[in-house]
């Protein structure tokens, strides 16, 4: 939501430095429709499995592919494709599910897919069947509008060298050892989603829903890290994905909440001087995902077909493996284990254990009861913005 | 009539005058013609990129905000909103922020501008000055981001004053806290400080220099008297555009503030984000008339007019 999309975008770019595998043949039967290139409004690295281009994803898919880049601001988003000329433009879209389809979907932005047209979608996760939330981060009205292309269970980075420990708890953040070297996400949506999280679990607040929660539940949060900001626990809020790194690879912080490819990249970075984890949160964390729909201006000019293929990519694992592999980020395609070790010459096996631990705890974060998913649009937001400035003032 | 296109009006026929070409375009460009009408693009471009989206912005203020836009309508809600939610006490620290950094630019700046001024030859002032471009040709990005390996825990101040023995644990107040914000700004927009009072000074002739020290008036009284009265509204223009950049840039607080640090710019961005554009357009309005404000008092006590009038 909002800023951490805002923030997101930093990273889109960055990670297109990470490289991926080299362009792998065509899908038996996806040929592209003459002359027709599908027009994507996406995010410019991860969408692309960090790639400089999108030469592999074309010849994955069988099709053209002319791509504008696009942040995940929601607020630009929305402007874009309800009120603004984003139709006439693209023909798909990605974005942040868990509200973003409901919003373009109400308004007749996008339109309604035909699942039995992606052939991979028979290997999507389950938890996208099952029903419940995440399987309405895709829908709305019962409807799927979207296919998934990546998603994460956020939770926090610590530097093993100084904590001399794997914290299990969110309540680290709060422990006075720590104090002033602690940050938290300048973003009220996954911050206070999270803070929700923790505190619901570990039975200090009582709360409904996590990613929705009532004003009063909202003030309850807001106080309780409000009483920790005023103490001086926190170093900052960070915003954006190098202020992220920065913050982690230079030790001004020994505890962060962020996203996992901050933790990956500052590790990188740090060497052998710290030794970054990221933690798996008894308590739950805020699941999200990036998902692509078809606009309606794109059925018009018969882009139906292209966007398929595409989709299909999405949930193929050749493109779940790369962007695990690469950016850290949790295929929606079942199989990838299975995918890395059949290819050694793309996945050598020096590192498809790593690869492959990495996937286990992130599918152990997943299957956490605690878990809430990103809600873009909260009924209360208001309340969650107006608590939000009281935080930061405070 | 040869020579009619260029002497004047061609006579045909009737004696009617018909203008020849050369002497049509002449009517065209002279002054009754485009020349005429050339005066007013200023005005045309004000109007156009100025003050319709200032009146723009005051009149979205008051729309009813709808799910994902705003609708005609009008409500005091969003001023409501700002003033009585912890905004409106942002946006004071804010202010607060960009006074204190206007007053350490002025303290550093100013005496910058007259040491160019003063003891720089004539010749070499416009190079020296040009100097302080330089930081301007780097990313403001990349120049606060710098900031960070200077001022953090294991930064190169800290690391200095440690190495020295001056201190014993690393300052951590000077970075992720407000006195990182001003700092930032200070480094951020201090040859703003700088140009201004050196333009200022410029307009002030040698001479009234020389029957000072003629005089012998000493050095605080010639700075108290004579050089601040008299490049008091370059001082102040300076200082506006320091006020304002550390009110509106988002850059600083959110690279070098503590936890939540914001500013106007960055409240009414938030707003934004969030899908609320009638309050963003209330943080707006209200912003422009601090700003509006600030000048008029600034008009009112060091007349601006003399900003740009040079000393006859």
């Amino acid at each position: 939501m909002n800023q951490m999309q805002w923030t997101r975008r930093a990273f889109m770019y960055a990670s297109s430095a990470l490289g991926t595998a080299a362009v792998m043949g065509q899908i038996p039967g996806a040929t592209a429709a003459e002359g027709q290139a599908l027009k994507i409004w996406a995010n410019p690295g991860v969408h692309k499995v960090g790639a400089k281009d999108w030469s592999a994803m074309e010849a994955q898919a069988g099709i053209k592919i002319a791509a504008t880049a696009k942040s995940a601001r929601a607020d630009e988003a929305i402007q874009k494709m309800v009120v603004g000329d984003g139709n006439k433009l693209f023909d798909a879209v990605t974005d942040n599910g868990g509200g973003m389809e409901d919003a373009l979907a109400s308004q007749r932005a996008i339109v309604p897919l035909d699942t039995a047209r992606i052939p991979n979608w028979k290997n999507i996760v389950p938890h996208y069947r099952e029903g419940g939330i995440a399987a309405n981060t895709l829908r709305y009205e019962g409807k799927v509008y979207s296919t998934p292309i990546i998603s994460n269970a956020d939770s926090l980075a610590y530097d093993f060298k100084q904590i001399g420990a794997h914290p299990d708890s969110w309540g680290v953040m709060f422990d006075s050892q720590f104090k002033g070297r602690v940050a938290l996400q300048n973003d009220f949506g996954p911050t206070l989603t999270n803070m929700a999280i923790y505190l619901k679990e570990s039975g200090k607040i009582e709360i409904g829903n996590a990613s929705d929660m009532t004003p009063k539940e909202v003030q309850a949060v807001c106080e309780f890290l409000i009483d920790w900001k005023k103490k001086g626990q926190f170093r900052t809020f960070w915003d954006g994905f190098q202020n992220g790194v920065g913050l982690l690879a230079s030790g001004e912080v020994l505890v962060m909440s962020c996203w996992e490819p901050i933790q990956i990249i500052a590790n990188r970075k740090t060497g052998d001087k710290a030794d970054l984890h990221y933690g798996t949160m008894k308590e739950g964390h805020q699941t999200w995902n990036n998902m692509i729909m078809l606009t309606k201006g794109g059925r018009q000019r018969g882009a139906e077909e292209l966007y398929y293929k595409l989709a299909n990519v999405y949930l193929s694992t050749w493109f779940g493996a790369r962007t695990l592999a690469t950016l850290g980020y949790q295929p929606q395609m079942v199989g990838v284990d299975e995918y890395i070790k059949a290819n050694p010459e793309d996945f050598p096996t020096s590192v498809q254990a790593d690869i492959l631990d990495i996937l286990t705890r992130k599918t152990a974060r997943f299957a956490n009861k605690g878990n809430a998913w990103q809600n873009v649009f909260p009924k209360h937001i208001r309340a969650y913005q107006d608590w939000w400035a009281r935080l930061q003032a405070a | 009539m040869s020579s009619g296109a260029i002497s004047g009006p061609a006579r045909a026929g009737g004696g009617r005058d018909i203008p020849a070409p050369a002497a049509r375009w002449r009517d065209y460009l002279g002054e009754n013609g485009v020349q005429k009408w050339v005066f007013y693009i200023p005005v045309v471009f004000f109007l156009l990129f100025f003050a319709a989206p200032m009146a723009l912005t005051v009149v979205w203020s008051v729309f009813e905000r709808t799910q994902f836009w705003m609708e005609p309508g009008f409500t005091l809600f969003a001023y409501d909103n700002f003033f009585s939610s912890a905004r409106a006490e942002n946006y004071l620290f804010s202010m607060l922020h960009g006074a204190a950094s206007v007053v350490i630019a002025f303290a550093i700046g100013f005496p910058i501008a007259v040491f160019i001024r003063r003891r720089v030859t004539r010749v070499a002032q416009h190079r020296v000055i040009l100097l302080f471009i330089l930081p301007f040709m780097i990313s403001e990005l990349v120049r606060v981001f710098a900031m960070r390996p200077v001022l953090g825990r294991h930064g190169i101040v800290n690391s200095l004053l440690m190495e020295l023995g001056v201190i014993s644990e690393p300052i951590t107040v000077i970075l992720y806290s407000p006195l990182g914000v001003i700092i930032g700004d200070v480094m951020s927009f201090l040859p703003f400080m700088i140009f201004a009072g050196f333009l200022a000074l410029e307009a002030v002739q040698n001479y009234i220099f020389e029957v000072c020290d003629d005089l012998g008036t000493g050095r605080v009284r010639l700075f108290t008297h004579i050089i601040l009265p008299l490049a008091a509204p370059g001082i102040f223009a300076g200082s506006v555009f320091i006020f304002v950049n550390s009110l509106g840039v988002a850059l600083v607080p959110t690279l070098l503030g503590g936890p939540g640090a914001v500013n106007a710019g960055l409240i009414a961005n938030q707003a934004i984000v969030a899908l609320d554009f009638p309050l963003a357009m209330a943080i707006s309005t209200i912003m422009i008339v601090t700003l509006v404000a600030l000048l008029y008092i600034g008009h009112r006590l060091f007349d601006l007019t003399k900003v740009l009038e040079p000393i006859s």
